[in-house]
């Protein structure tokens, strides 16, 4: 009796207890699930950022670590057009803007074109093989093979063209060469991301524009392109971002020569913190380029949600 | 009719031009692979000697660069980044997309502000991070910061909001608990998201180039990637059959993806236009 009586006092208990004992181990076991990708995010995302605006309010080397604190006194450095690291930002971020407004109307025009041309016709598979192949190579093996057929003296294509172009060497080639490259090897990319946008036209709307009398290059302007609106969108984005961050194109074809010329914003700061040991001041440049970068695909992505 | 065959024809003809454009710096760089140097610069496409040579100048003990070190290293590194990113973006696509607990939404507001970051802005902080902790030049800082890429969370979370609810109702009644439903059930069947999301996560990290260069150090740590770019400023400046050798040698593993999984890599990347 006076057992049952202590079981019943205590099971009662344990009732009271047992849902929310319940509900914080549910909780808590599900969140173990994301404890992982958290460590992970907190590691290498979350205290680098916080950690790299900290370094970009003091003199920093690399070796010697902490050599004072300037406040925002290095992102003002940057606005000021008489000092050295201002100069070299700006000439940078030049550079940088230019190569995104030649790249990105290409990067969208080519790949899309040659998108709806393969889904209008035969050897589909064949086709998109061989414009999506050059995607799956690494950076530094196109450029590599690039600088090859480039070469003034001697190159594949100056040999093709029975001419005697300074593609690496002078400009307006050495930016030309960098977007030839670039082009071969990232069309596949967005013209798979088009053609998968293609794909989900309702066969419908062609083939009724095609008894309306449209011809091939009208259904295309005005019937495929703005249906596929958002893709194209998207395709626009992305290839900005990825232009912004040019870097191995002009590290190995160019050097970012002739002069400075096609010296790329990341390769201003990657020589400033690796070169010149001014780590703080290349942090305040790449944490104001990413500012400028998010500032930019905001705006575009606005733009493009407006239109659409 | 009659203009419809003109018309595809025009099509195929230009798509041609194209397609010979994109083959043709391919077909010269496997062409200067074959030639010996003293043929490289003699314009012609088929090599007149052909040779194998460069290749086996590239991985004799006495050569430049430690070219099967290269590949050893890209090849370590990007599986292990992949079986990791598989596994950590798996179980956190599935607490977000099935599971209830403390903090969803700001996990959903992290994994947007992961895939917004640009790397410039992690690379100095990164870098230091790591030299601070001594693991600088080790397989470690080549292999950890990739673990925190959520594109994988983002293409899982999608998947996995698509599985039916029954199933896993049919499974809690059976008495499962959390972790069995996710390793015995979702997993499986999310095996084909998951493996692409492993083959576009191998394909980033082999080719990525950026963070080995500045992560690295010895030459002996490096990747296939980063070797290419520093023979070819390097040793293999004035050595086009050789660079070009290496050059092949150092896309072989991809060529091998592309030719086995093409389907699987161009369905993953098409996905991403149609859902970001």
């Amino acid at each position: 009796m006076a057992v049952s009586e202590v079981r019943t006092k205590s099971l009662s208990i344990h009732r009271r207890r047992r849902p929310v004992m319940r509900v914080v181990w549910d909780q808590f076991s599900s969140f173990l699930f994301v404890v992982p990708f958290l460590v992970a995010f907190v590691a290498f995302v979350g205290y680098p950022l916080v950690y790299g605006f900290i370094i970009s309010l003091h003199h920093w080397n690399p070796i010697a670590g902490d050599l004072g604190y300037t406040g925002l006194g290095q992102y003002a450095t940057l606005f000021n057009p008489n000092s050295l690291f201002g100069q070299q930002f700006w000439t940078g971020l030049k550079n940088t803007v230019l190569y995104v407004v030649i790249s990105v109307p290409l990067l969208l025009a080519f790949p899309v074109t040659i998108a709806y041309l393969i889904y209008r016709s035969p050897l589909k598979s064949l086709f998109r093989s061989i414009f999506f192949f050059p995607t799956v190579l690494s950076v530094t093996a196109v450029t590599s093979l690039w600088s090859w057929i480039l070469q003034t003296q001697g190159g594949a294509v100056n040999n093709l063209l029975q001419a005697h172009v300074p593609w690496l060497v002078e400009q307006p080639w050495a930016w030309i060469s960098i977007d030839m490259a670039t082009l071969w090897w990232t069309l596949g990319f967005n013209m798979i991301i088009a053609y998968a946008g293609f794909t989900q036209l309702p066969q419908s709307t062609i083939e009724a524009a095609a008894l309306d009398g449209a011809g091939s290059l009208r259904t295309f302007w005005s019937i495929a392109l703005p249906q596929v609106r958002p893709v194209l969108a998207f395709i626009t984005v992305i290839s900005t971002i990825s232009s912004f961050n040019l870097f191995a194109q002009s590290l190995l074809m160019t050097g970012g020569g002739p002069g400075s010329s096609t010296e790329p914003l990341t390769m201003v700061i990657y020589n400033q913190a690796f070169n010149g040991m001014h780590m703080g001041s290349a942090a305040a440049m790449s944490y104001l380029m990413a500012l400028i970068l998010a500032i930019i695909s905001l705006v575009q992505y606005r733009i493009t949600r407006e239109r659409a | 009719m009659k203009m419809d065959r003109v018309k595809r024809t025009i099509s195929v003809v230009i798509l041609s031009i194209g397609a010979l454009c994109i083959l043709f710096p391919i077909a010269w760089m496997i062409s200067t692979a074959l030639k010996p140097l003293s043929d490289a610069f003699d314009g012609q496409l088929i090599p007149s000697h052909p040779t194998l040579s460069n290749f086996t100048a590239l991985f004799a003990p006495d050569a430049a660069g430690s070219v099967a070190r290269w590949l050893g290293n890209s090849l370590f590194v990007s599986i292990t980044v992949s079986i990791l990113v598989m596994i950590i973006d798996s179980m956190a696509a599935f607490a977000l997309a099935r599971l209830q607990f403390f903090g969803r939404t700001a996990l959903f507001y992290i994994v947007v502000v992961s895939l917004v970051v640009p790397f410039i802005a992690l690379l100095i902080p990164l870098y230091l991070e790591f030299a601070n902790a001594n693991l600088l030049d080790t397989y470690w800082v080549l292999i950890l910061p990739y673990t925190s890429n959520a594109f994988g969370v983002f293409l899982l979370y999608q998947f996995f909001l698509g599985i039916p609810k029954e199933l896993e109702e049919a499974a809690m009644m059976d008495g499962v608990n959390k972790f069995q439903l996710w390793r015995r059930i979702m997993v499986p069947l999310s095996i084909p998201a998951t493996a692409t999301l492993g083959l576009l996560t191998f394909m980033n990290v082999y080719n990525d180039f950026f963070w080995p260069l500045v992560a690295t150090t010895s030459q002996d740590m490096r990747t296939m990637t980063v070797g290419v770019q520093l023979m070819a400023v390097g040793q293999y400046n004035t050595n086009a059959s050789l660079l070009m050798a290496l050059t092949l040698c150092s896309v072989i593993p991809m060529v091998l993806a592309f030719l086995f999984a093409q389907k699987q890599l161009t369905q993953g990347i098409a996905t991403t236009g149609t859902n970001l």
